[in-house]
């Protein structure tokens, strides 16, 4: 296969995307930055400049997520957090930065968590989040006061489609400064009132406030420490002590909870996540807990708490009407819903990989054409079963030998069916055969990319015994000497 | 004798589903000893004149070992699959008339259906289902379509049954049998294959893949079970039908009702062109007399008469007087147009008296004595060859009059079959096989154009890809059988067949994506092969230059002129402008290449123009005939012609290769080379023409070279001699040029030169209206002119037209005015009001008055501030911004009215002056050049303190000595083998060709490729004829400066994104160059 680079760093790395039918350049590394290779080129022409470029395709989703886990890391200094796409985070920190020792040591604290995720992380303080996120993203140089750093940036610093911005450069209002200094009328009715609403929400002239990514949760409780806690008993224990806590006022407002999601945040930043969903609203502690209990134990890796917890926080995103309800005495039949929550609990409770279902797979070769996999997940390929033909006794058996059986043969050359055959020290004459169904090999699967056919065929001895026999290897074309296998029996 | 013939045999001409050629099918067959077989393609007949072709190809060859001839039968049909659910049933016709009820089905498939589909149900096969043979290929056995056929088609419908082994086969063949026996059809065995052998299951995995857009992995179950869809031989057929031998006898006895073979399409001309009365000989003799008593008046000089009479000798005989009649009728419709459209013919049968006489061309043979080889040679039963040009933005009008005149059902396009490439096959079967993206993109990057035939090994490992381990093995495998695979069916360029009779009952029509073509399925070979005739309607936009050029000079009052301006080609002043290698904007002779050569060749005829534009190509190049035949024409070197040894005539290569000093230059001589030295046979030579035409035959070439030399020798040549020739002809592989069009082209050459010489300004306009076209960028052209001392002035909304225009500058000489039409984005239809408006009122006083009374939107009115075009309201482009912005959009007169009270009480802004730098990138930003300045002069001051010279330094400047020259880079080329690379830089003062070596470019690759400025130093070189080249040696990117030119953003501003490089906002100041990748 292909010698990949150890890892980025090594050589100059991009990452691509289509666009209407063209490779381009969504996004390149400093080092081929360094080199010549700009975003919307076409990987044709940057691979001509530098045939080196190790690219991968571009995963909008995941650095969507990976902004939305950065994110994640903020609420623990404020609640009001906005994403400030493709690269950004926006904090609202009014009021709270004297929690983390102002604002000097709440971005000492910041940079140090963040330094985990990105090497280049940029930030400013400022009176408006435009402000904000024009001094982070486009200042170049310290200046006497923030009025005059902006006054010193470009107008692309007001984010502005790029036909206004070129316009503004063409008119010769090049910076904030040139744009602030004149009279905004004429600005207004030549660059729209977004320009100018934009430079005033800039320079503060404006009111401007951010939109946080998520609503607060529609309720939520929480725990901080100021030591922090690191065995599971103890995190479990907090959790059941919120519980409890969102027991009460559920009941008070005669509401269950769908949903409930823990999120442990670690002193170093990473934060980790828990959560239960049920098919009912449910609210009462002890079923809560347990459920929890049971999602932390079948977590496949421990809760590593690192240095410890300092904070943990229940919510419960999902809520529902939740009455006093009374069991009906008739009963019913068991519903598909019914079977689903079933599937869930016994899955939460015994482990999702022991509760399985069967799942046909896409290939001719018999022995893998089922699949065995956790219920819980729907089968994933868009497979169906082979609808048996009317009137047509089944192709394969239900049972077969897994490996499948050597048996000794006499048949015709080069391909006649089988006259009598010795399984297991028995002689069997076969009376009735049909067949062959030949079976080539995956040649894709194989190094030498090719493999043996397989011939078989569906056999009745006197006793009316039926098997399912095959040929391995179609004589002379593969093999000399075909060897002979049972593989399984009709019922 | 167990007899049997094949009668579902698909090929790749069933696209992605058949896995091997017709021609492999056809010898698969012949080798099993097969009585026949039928191909049958899906929906198609495309590929049935290859399975054609190699049949008779094998009698060939058996012939001519010896054997007696082969008992096999080729029937050809197709495999009809329908849209309403029927099953699929191949259809063979039994007669001619059956073929045209088969092509007509078809046609009528397709042009019901979405382009590359073809909608089918059963009532129309039953409509067309005249002398058919019917096979109903049912899986189960479907009785009611059986008994509707049979009713339909009595005795002529057959099920299919085939024997695939999947497990319950016998059972399914006793169904089959008593589903026919109660159809009252026979049953007729077939293995319904889709390759010729076992070995090729993988592809036919892989092409399935392909078809699903799936890979391999996950392709499951749509993947075929087994590999048993190969030809079967007879033996093996009985055994499989031992349950019911009829079916397999039945396939003989099918076959033997067949009566129709291809060769019996019978081709005839339209006789449209010949009116009521007469006979079409008669008719051609009369327009050509008439046409040369015209010309030369009654009496017709000795040498004409004998050239005509030679002619209509060779054209009677050969029965071609309706093939010059149709030509004629394309090129007297062109003319007849207004304004007429310009045409031009080329091609072995255009250089004779006769098409000169009908207008076809504008070379007179008589004046130049042209040809060794006449036009048409009488034992090459060949079609003769013309193709036309027309103008380029008309050629359209000309094809949908031949729609118009023989209707669609006889006239339609040649297909082309689009094949894999490298390219495209390493990325499909790459993806087949789950390599990703990422490595099939670096495999293909490397192949330097995508042209080549064969991926060779060495690629593969340059890349650092082991080519023995097994998945790369595997890949390239697959890939080496996949080249040349057809990938679907495509129109070509203009080649044309026209018909007598339907063409839809002789070969099936498409709809082409192109809306109002449709064109047939088969291609150019494949109508050689049938003897069918093709007229070439091909686009050229240097006609359409030449025609401006003429229109400007009847508008201007400086003549009226046609292609025949100059018939004698001979005017001293217009060679002596191309010896100094002033060509830019000619045609053909304009790139560096040419440029260089002319002043080496030094042209002084049309036969010298005719050797220029086909000795600048890869064949003479790399056959190395370009020196010699320089050295002898300068007379440096002696003109030697080798000779065979007695009794051969010892001046037989003297006659061949005297006009070009014994050095072949043109691919007739190559030709004539093998069979006059060499001793070819026509049809060797012939078959020696196609494998240099086409890269199929790339493993055919070694056995010519062997028979060339051996030739040669055997004739008393020298063997190194003998070398020499096959490697001049080899050379010409891909790119050798005949004689016949560069001579057309020549002609071309020539008017162009001289309309360039005598109205510099015209030409320029002309030039800059006809683009996109030829080598050069507006700029280059622009500078041209003004080199040549036109004044050239801006684009202006009370001056401008749509299209560049002349007007009397100051000094009265002509001026080039610019047009709308340099603007990027600026629609034709805001031009045509903004003129529209002008005319009737007079010209425009204000900006509000321009968009009032031409109605421009906003986006019109900031294009037209952004190219400065509003020079005569005295605004500057900063100002006309400024106050276009504000300018509302055409609209109602009386809130106009209101707003425009409104207008004048504004606080003054004070805007900044744009420094003159600025205006230069803004001017190259939107118009791609700059009338004010070059964008040069403004770094130069920092390059000067670098001690870097100016282009037009050079030419003063010792050879020899190491300097540095820097400059925007205009064209980078990789001609031939990619031995060097050709970067043409400029500056202020003129250009500089840049030579750098393949080794250097590497270390200098980035630098090279990503530069719009650089800087080189190197090795001032000049040619003993002046031509100036910098050998470079270090290379440096200086892009960078460009942002000194003052659009960029105001210092201390970073761009935005954290960690990146450039904004998309970064607009390139100077836009990119030409280049070769």
């Amino acid at each position: 296969m292909p010698p990949r680079s150890a890892g980025p760093g090594e050589t100059p790395f991009a990452c691509v995307e289509r666009v209407r039918g063209a490779i381009r350049i969504a996004a390149p590394d400093p080092r081929a930055q360094a080199l010549g290779i700009v975003p919307n080129m076409a990987l044709a022409d940057a691979r001509a400049l530098l045939p080196e470029l190790d690219v991968v395709e571009a995963d909008p989703a995941a650095d969507q997520s990976w902004l939305e886990r950065i994110a994640d890391q903020c609420d623990r200094y404020t609640p009001m957090v906005a994403l400030d796409p493709a690269d950004g985070v926006t904090l609202d920190v009014t009021g709270c930065a004297h929690l983390f020792g102002g604002e000097a040591g709440l971005a000492a604290d910041l940079e140090g968590r963040m330094r985990v995720w990105t090497g280049h992380l940029r930030h400013a303080f400022a009176e408006t989040p435009e402000a904000a996120q024009a001094l982070a993203r486009f200042q170049t140089a310290p200046a006497g006061s923030e009025d005059m750093a902006l006054r010193r940036l470009g107008v692309a610093a007001l984010r502005l489609p790029e036909e206004v911005a070129v316009a503004l450069h063409r008119a010769g209002l090049k910076t904030i400064g040139d744009l602030a200094a004149r009279p905004s009328g004429p600005v207004a009715a030549r660059f729209g009132a977004e320009t100018t609403e934009a430079l005033a929400r800039l320079l503060g002239r404006m009111d401007s406030r951010i939109q946080p990514r998520r609503a607060p949760p529609a309720l939520f409780f929480e725990q901080r420490f100021h030591d922090p806690i690191a065995r599971t008993d103890d995190v479990l224990a907090t959790i059941g002590a919120l519980a409890e806590q969102a027991a009460e006022v559920l009941a008070e407002r005669d509401r269950g909870g769908r949903r409930f999601a823990v999120r442990l945040y670690r002193t170093d930043g990473a934060t980790r996540d828990l959560g239960i969903e049920s098919g009912l609203p449910l609210r009462y502690p002890a079923i809560v807990i347990r459920l929890f209990r049971e999602r932390v134990a079948a977590l496949a890796d421990p809760l590593d708490p690192g240095f410890g917890f300092d904070m943990i926080r229940l919510a419960v995103p999902m809520v529902e009407p939740l009455a006093a309800t009374q069991l009906r005495l008739e009963g019913g039949a068991v519903s598909e819903e019914a079977m689903a929550a079933l599937v869930d609990r016994l899955g939460v409770r015994l482990g999702r990989n022991r509760i399985c279902r069967l799942a046909p797979r896409d290939t001719h070769i018999p022995e893998q054409g089922v699949l065995t996999m956790a219920a819980v997940d729907a089968p994933a390929l868009p497979v169906a079963w082979d609808a048996p033909e009317p009137g047509e006794p089944p192709l394969r058996p239900i049972h077969l030998f897994d490996p499948p059986q050597r048996i000794m043969v006499m048949a015709e050359v080069p391909d006649g069916p089988p006259h009598r055959f010795r399984w297991r020290r028995t002689l069997y004459d076969v009376t009735r055969f049909e067949g062959p169904e030949r079976i080539a090999s995956e040649w894709w699967r194989r190094a030498d990319g090719a493999g043996l056919t397989r011939d078989y065929y569906r056999v009745e001895d006197r006793r009316g015994r039926r098997f399912w026999i095959f040929r391995h290897g179609l004589y002379e074309r593969e093999t000399a000497d075909p060897g002979w296998y049972v593989h399984g029996l009709f019922a | 004798m167990t007899g049997f013939a094949e009668l579902a045999a698909a090929t790749s001409y069933s696209f992605l589903r058949g896995a091997s050629h017709p021609a492999d099918m056809v010898a698969e067959a012949i080798g099993q000893g097969q009585a026949g077989i039928g191909i049958a393609d899906r929906n198609t007949v495309a590929g049935v004149v290859r399975a054609h072709v190699a049949l008779k190809q094998a009698r060939e060859d058996a012939a001519a070992a010896g054997l007696p001839d082969i008992p096999f039968r080729l029937v050809v049909g197709a495999r009809l699959v329908f849209m309403d659910g029927t099953p699929d049933i191949v259809a063979y016709p039994a007669t001619r008339m059956g073929w045209g009820r088969l092509t007509r089905l078809l046609t009528t498939g397709n042009l019901r259906a979405r382009k590359g589909d073809c909608d089918l149900t059963i009532d129309d096969l039953i409509g067309h289902a005249e002398e058919l043979l019917l096979i109903v290929m049912g899986g189960a056995g479907d009785g009611a379509v059986l008994r509707r056929l049979r009713a339909a088609c009595p005795g002529r419908v057959w099920l299919g049954a085939t024997m695939p082994r999947g497990g319950r086969d016998r059972r399914r063949l006793a169904a089959l049998m008593r589903v026919a026996g109660e159809a009252g059809v026979p049953i007729l065995a077939t293995n319904d294959p889709l390759y010729a052998t076992p070995d090729q299951r993988p592809l036919h995995d892989v092409l399935t893949c392909i078809r699903h857009g799936t890979t391999i992995a996950e392709a499951g179950r749509r993947l075929a079970a087994n590999g048993e869809r190969h030809v079967k031989p007879p033996q093996e057929m009985t055994r499989l039908f031992r349950d019911c031998p009829g079916a397999v006898a039945e396939s003989v006895a099918l076959i033997a009702r067949i009566g129709f073979d291809l060769d019996q399409l019978r081709y005839e001309y339209p006789r449209e062109p010949v009116p009521e009365g007469w006979e079409p000989q008669g008719w051609l003799e009369h327009l050509v007399e008439q046409a040369a008593r015209d010309r030369y008046g009654t009496e017709l000089p000795a040498k004409v008469r004998a050239l005509i009479d030679e002619e209509f000798a060779l054209i009677r005989a050969q029965d071609y007087a309706c093939y010059f009649l149709t030509v004629h009728d394309l090129v007297r419709f062109a003319r007849a147009q207004t304004p007429p459209i310009l045409c031009q013919g080329r091609g072995s049968a255009a250089n004779s008296i006769v098409c000169f006489l009908l207008g076809v061309t504008s070379v007179d043979p008589a004046q130049h004595d042209l040809l060794f080889s006449r036009f048409v040679s009488a034992e090459r039963r060949e079609p003769p060859d013309i193709d036309v040009d027309f103008e380029h933005e008309r050629r359209e009008e000309v094809i949908q009059y031949i729609y118009r005149r023989y209707g669609r059902e006889r006239a339609g396009i040649a297909a082309t079959v689009i094949h894999y490439r490298p390219r495209s096959a390493v990325a499909d079967v790459g993806k087949v096989l789950g390599f990703s993206k990422d490595v099939t993109a670096r495999l293909v990057g490397t192949v330097w154009g995508s042209f080549s035939g064969s991926m060779e090994e060495r690629r593969y490992a340059d890349m650092g890809f082991d080519p023995a381990s097994p998945a790369v093995a595997r890949l390239k495998g697959l890939v080496d059988q996949i080249l040349q695979f057809p990938r679907h069916l495509s129109q070509h360029v203009g080649g044309f067949v026209l018909t007598q009779d339907r063409l839809d009952e002789t070969v099936p029509i498409h709809n082409a994506a192109m809306a109002g073509r449709t064109f047939i399925e088969w291609d150019k070979d494949d109508i050689d092969a049938l003897g069918l005739m093709k007229v070439d309607v091909l686009a050229l936009g240097m006609l359409t230059c030449i025609r401006k050029a003429f229109d400007l000079m009847r508008q201007h009052g400086l003549g009226d002129h046609d292609l025949g301006v100059n018939i004698d080609a001979d005017d001293p002043a217009v060679y002596d402008m191309l010896c100094r290698g002033d060509s830019i904007g000619v045609f053909q002779v304009e790139s560096r290449a040419q440029i260089n050569m002319l002043p080496r060749l030094r042209p002084r005829c049309l036969y010298d123009l005719t050797v220029q534009v086909a000795i600048v190509r890869p064949g003479p190049i790399e056959g190395d005939m370009v020196h010699p035949y320089l050295r002898r024409r300068s007379q440096a070197e002696p003109v030697d012609y080798p000779s065979p040894a007695p009794p051969h005539d010892p001046d037989e290569l003297k006659a061949l290769l005297g006009k070009t000093f014994g050095v072949p230059l043109f691919q007739e001589q190559a030709m004539k080379l093998a069979i006059v030295a060499a001793d070819f046979t026509k049809a060797e030579a012939n078959q020696l023409r196609r494998a240099m035409a086409t890269f199929r035959n790339v493993g055919t070439m070694d056995g010519f070279r062997q028979k060339m030399v051996e030739g040669m020798t055997r004739r008393g040549y020298e063997a190194a001699f003998a070398e020499r020739c096959f490697k001049q002809i080899e050379g010409f592989g891909s790119y050798g040029f005949p004689e016949s069009h560069a001579l057309s082209f020549a002609r071309l050459v020539y008017v162009s030169s001289w309309i360039k010489y005598y109205q510099p300004a015209v030409f320029a306009c002309a030039l800059l209206n006809a683009q996109p076209m030829g080598f050069y960028a507006p700029a280059q052209i622009v500078r041209d002119a003004r080199e040549h001392g036109i004044m050239v002035l801006p684009i202006d909304i009370n001056a401008s037209l749509s299209d560049n225009r002349l007007e009397a500058g100051a000094d009265g000489a002509l001026a080039l005015r610019m047009g709308f039409r340099q603007m990027d984005g600026f629609r034709e239809q805001w031009a045509a009001a903004l003129v529209a408006a002008r005319d009737a009122e007079g010209r425009f006083d204000t900006i509000e008055a321009l968009a009032r009374r031409a109605g421009l939107p906003q986006r019109a009115l900031r294009l037209l501030a952004d190219a400065d075009a509003f020079g005569s309201l005295a605004l500057d482009r900063r100002q006309a911004l400024w106050d276009v912005r504000r300018t509302p959009d055409a609209e109602l007169p009386l809130f106009a009215a209101a707003r425009a009270a409104e207008l004048g009480q504004e606080p003054d802004m004070t805007l900044p002056a744009m420094p003159a730098a600025e205006q230069v990138a803004i001017d190259y930003q939107t118009l791609r050049l700059s009338l004010k300045d070059h964008p040069m002069t403004f770094i130069r001051p920092i390059l000067a303190r670098e001690g870097v010279l100016r282009c037009a330094d050079l030419a003063t400047t010792t050879p020899g000595r190491t300097v540095c020259v820097g400059g925007i880079v205009l064209v980078r080329q990789r001609p031939g083998k990619g031995n060097a690379i050709f970067v043409t830089v400029e500056d202020e003062s003129g250009i500089t060709n840049v030579v750098i070596w393949a080794r250097l470019f590497e270390l200098f690759r980035r630098q090279v490729m990503a530069a719009r400025l650089i800087l080189v130093e190197g090795v001032v070189q000049r040619s003993p004829e002046g031509v100036i080249h910098l050998m470079a040696a270090r290379i440096h990117d200086r892009t960078a400066l460009l942002d000194q030119l003052g659009d960029d953003p105001a210092p201390g501003v970073g761009n935005g994104t954290i960690g990146a490089g450039h904004h998309p906002r970064d607009v390139r100041i100077i836009p990119k160059s030409r280049d070769f990748h």
